[in-house]
């Protein structure tokens, strides 16, 4: 659709997505508004756009307060830690997988890579009671294995398809000359393949990030220590220790935790953006 | 081979594992968390295992038959139905409005595709509490405009009648941008000499939308269609934090449903089990209905 349009319809058109694109962070812009109001300001009506006079206040209320359910600092390191452990099991666990999926022949290929695929179809909510009560045997609940592992699992067949698409289109002759230098498969593996495969490995990893870092209903289930709640379990019951005319810790809860991952977008627009267009191709 | 019975066997040996070893570490991860859940959710689904039960026996049907005759777990059937058709469209159609205007060399498009494309960096929880605070019914913004613009206002999330709709623009709301992106893609892949041919035979934009793009874009679409239609029947999240299911049972969903069932307050395991594996056999048949409607008119 570049069909060439009039100048001045394109700048009509400019303007009005501008606008739409406005209105659209506008929800968001509110969240930020409200956490770095006053309490007494909040629920002014009409509603004020510049939070004057600014504080952070509620930022320190939820980072650093006593009260056992408004730890949104601690929660936040839980989240941290559950993220970075599930990128690197998904990383590590799919490139390996990938890797003679895409470049070696061996009985049973075929068998495994239409399984994994397959199972893209798989509900999450499908396997939440049985998936609870392996984590239960195993004595991982509310413990960072039983968020990491499950949730590496979730984005395994996602990480291998990706990957997979990634390697293949490796010239066969990098391989080759590492070959007759003498370098084994590991080798050429860890020297040749997975530095090859940065665009494609930091999109898996930005995407590896994402689900886990704004995973919901498993945490909900799999914890039950205040102290291991991550990010979104914690907000989603800050809204229950606070009346509805608090906003502002809720907001200021908000905006921490969606802070990680706009940096991220900042820094790596282009790589997110070809993460969620690749995750479309599997269709 | 047999004039060598050792020579080159360990060697060769070797060299034949070394795929299932690169292969195990994941596909261990994957057996036991993916595989082995899936069917063990089947075999759950016939007994009547609950949450601290040591010994439980099988049931037979007995789970399905109970779902036969739980009226709320109908309900929540019927309202993730009316979630998923009502809001099937606005998925379908405001992303790819969206791409199809921005694929029109307009300016600053890469900083107004990260504008719709945001939302979608948040959790469900943050995308539902930013929802919660605007439709506020006495305090919250979106009422006060309305008010201003001379448009009656209720409190939209108590409102059985209203209540899903919120929910389904908070979800429309969260997701566009991922369509968006997955739209434009597509729209790329288009070659651009079938709108050059169309605009010398004096068919332009509209003409051009539906004759070219709407057909090319098939693929993209049963993707789209196929993935939110899956994400819809499992729609948890935004009823959660919005609505908890209310106000009554009006926005109760089947995850929802299947979530206290097992987890807040039966702790029935096997009856969750069988409503699981309804949702996974409805997702099924959806699915591959979708893919019939869809694919046998892919080529061009």
């Amino acid at each position: 659709m570049r069909a060439q349009l009039g100048l001045s319809r394109r700048v009509g058109l400019s303007v009005l997505m501008a606008g739409f694109a406005i209105l659209w962070l506008l929800p968001a812009v509110w969240v930020l508004v409200t956490s770095l109001k006053l309490t007494e300001n909040i629920i002014r009506v009409p509603p004020e756009w510049i939070p004057w006079p600014a504080t952070l206040a509620h930022y320190g209320e939820v980072l650093f307060s006593s009260s056992r359910t408004a730890r949104i600092g601690r929660a936040f390191v839980n989240s941290a830690i559950v993220s970075v452990g599930t990128v690197a099991l998904v990383v590590l666990t799919s490139a390996m997988a990938a890797y003679p999926l895409a470049r070696m022949r061996f009985r049973g290929r075929n068998v495994i890579f239409a399984l994994l695929v397959g199972s893209l179809m798989i509900p999450n909510a499908v396997v939440l009671v049985p998936q609870y009560i392996l984590t239960h045997r195993l004595g991982w609940l509310s413990t960072y294995q039983g968020l990491i592992v499950p949730e590496a699992a979730m984005t395994f067949a996602f990480g291998v398809f990706l990957l997979r698409q990634f390697f293949l289109t490796m010239p066969a002759e990098l391989e080759d000359a590492a070959r007759i230098d003498g370098a084994g498969p590991w080798r050429i593996f860890t020297r040749i393949l997975l530095p090859l495969s940065q665009p494609a490995l930091g999109a898996l990893a930005i995407f590896a990030f994402r689900s886990a870092w704004n995973d919901f209903l498993w945490p909900l289930i799999a914890v039950n220590k205040p102290e291991m709640f991550p990010l979104p379990v914690a907000l989603a019951l800050l809204r229950g220790a606070y009346s509805s005319e608090s906003y502002g810790p809720i907001m200021a809860g908000a905006t921490l935790s969606a802070l990680p991952l706009l940096i991220v977008f900042l820094l790596a627009n282009r790589r997110i953006i070809e993460g969620a267009r690749v995750s479309g191709l599997k269709g | 081979m047999r004039a060598r019975p050792y020579g080159n066997r360990p060697a060769l040996r070797r060299g034949a594992l070394t795929p299932y070893l690169f292969l195990a570490p994941g596909l261990a991860l994957f057996a036991a968390f993916r595989v082995y859940p899936l069917l063990d959710g089947l075999r759950l689904s016939f007994t009547n295992a609950r949450l601290g039960r040591a010994q439980y026996a099988f049931v037979g049907l007995a789970n399905y038959e109970r779902l036969l005759e739980d009226t709320r777990f109908h309900v929540s059937l019927v309202n993730t139905a009316f979630y998923s058709v009502a809001s099937t469209l606005p998925i379908l159609a405001i992303p790819l409005l969206l791409a199809v205007a921005l694929n029109r060399g307009i300016a600053l498009r890469t900083f107004l595709r990260s504008a719709f494309f945001f939302p979608f960096t948040l959790s469900v929880v943050t995308v539902g509490l930013t929802w919660l605070w605007l439709l506020d019914p006495v305090v919250g913004p979106f009422n006060y405009y309305l008010k201003a613009l001379g448009i009656p206002v209720r409190s939209w999330l108590a409102d059985p009648t209203t209540a899903m709709w919120a929910i389904i623009v908070t979800s429309v709301w969260w997701v566009t941008g991922y369509y968006l992106v997955i739209y434009l893609a597509g729209l790329q892949d288009i070659p651009r000499e079938l709108y050059e041919a169309a605009a010398l035979d004096g068919a332009g934009g509209a003409r051009a939308f539906w004759a070219i793009t709407l057909p090319l874009l098939r693929p993209v679409f049963l993707f789209v269609f196929v993935t939110h239609v899956i994400g819809s029947f499992q729609i948890f999240g935004q009823v959660f934090i919005l609505t908890q299911g209310g106000p009554g049972d009006a926005t109760r969903t089947v995850v929802q449903h299947l979530y206290e069932t097992a987890f807040q307050n039966f702790f029935h395991f096997g009856s969750a089990s069988a409503m699981a594996w309804v949702l996974f056999a409805l997702i099924l048949v959806f699915s591959l209905l979708q893919f019939r409607l869809l694919r046998g008119h892919t080529q061009y």
